[in-house]
């Protein structure tokens, strides 16, 4: 694999979608029911791990994992919780602003604030039906992942 | 292995990943698509023998493309591009017709392997 050729695309995707998350980010704060701000903030959450853990930027890919688990419930519960709910996502994003950063001045991504993905992924539910088989289908995944 | 592909995916960074990855195998890229309706539209204007299809892409996800393309043509091999955390969707996609699905981040043995697979079944 092209390292070079790939983390320089890495770098302009994904400061061009964290750049994209911070303007959805000031929608919502106006509107926290916007659904093509919530619909683009986990387009792009999700886009980053992709990217992230391709090249192997594992607290990129955690981080961004989490925002878009969290999106997700944003999506369901169909706003984003005015003040506190606002203010993390904020933090989400300027923390991923930051390893981008890093990344870019030292070709490392640094490891994710365990904090901040705690903060993120507090709130989710415990699996019910539906989450029995997700797992289910997560291990057949990580078996097809780990394949050689 | 020879076959024509068509590569769904919003991220330009997966796009050229998987180009890298098809053109490796001997596959040769006829097109790219940026949204589910561009690859419906690309599908019905270049006939390929396979489409790499992502999920969670713009104006229409990748699970309504494969529907709408199913449509166009009940015989379309798709292979869905999936990641950990969208196991539900990956199910809803092989329901509607996907005939296969890759995880990220790829393994390019793996990914080799399954659309191989995929392109000998039904020949």
């Amino acid at each position: 694999m092209d390292l070079a050729k790939y983390r320089a695309l890495f770098l302009e995707e994904a400061t061009d979608h964290l750049g994209e998350i911070s303007r959805a980010l000031l929608l919502l704060e106006k509107d926290p029911a916007s659904r093509d701000a919530i619909d683009l903030v986990f387009r792009m959450a999700h886009s980053i791990k992709s990217m992230a853990a391709s090249l192997g930027y594992d607290g990129i890919a955690e981080l961004s994992h989490k925002l878009e688990d969290r999106m997700d419930r944003v999506r369901s519960a169909g706003r984003v919780a005015p003040g506190e709910e606002t203010a993390l996502l904020f933090r989400g994003l300027q923390a991923l602003e930051r390893m981008v950063a890093t990344v870019e001045q030292t070709g490392e991504a640094p490891p994710a604030d365990p904090d901040l993905a705690r903060e993120l992924a507090r709130g989710g539910d415990a699996p019910g039906d539906d989450g029995l088989k997700k797992k289910a289908l997560t291990s057949s995944l990580l078996r097809r992942s780990r394949r050689p | 292995m020879k076959g024509r592909v068509l590569i769904a995916d919003d991220a330009a960074f997966m796009r050229q990943m998987i180009r890298d990855i098809l053109e490796a195998e001997g596959l040769e890229v006829v097109g790219e698509a940026v949204d589910g309706v561009e690859a419906v539209e690309a599908f019905e204007q270049l006939h390929p023998d396979l489409v790499t299809m992502d999920i969670v892409m713009p104006r229409c996800s990748g699970i309504d493309a494969v529907k709408r393309i199913l449509a166009l043509d009940p015989g379309a091999r798709i292979v869905m591009c999936s990641a950990l955390g969208q196991e539900t969707l990956v199910m809803e996609a092989v329901q509607a017709g996907a005939k296969d699905f890759i995880v990220k981040p790829f393994k390019p043995e793996s990914v080799g392997v399954t659309l191989k697979k995929v392109l000998e079944k039904s020949e």
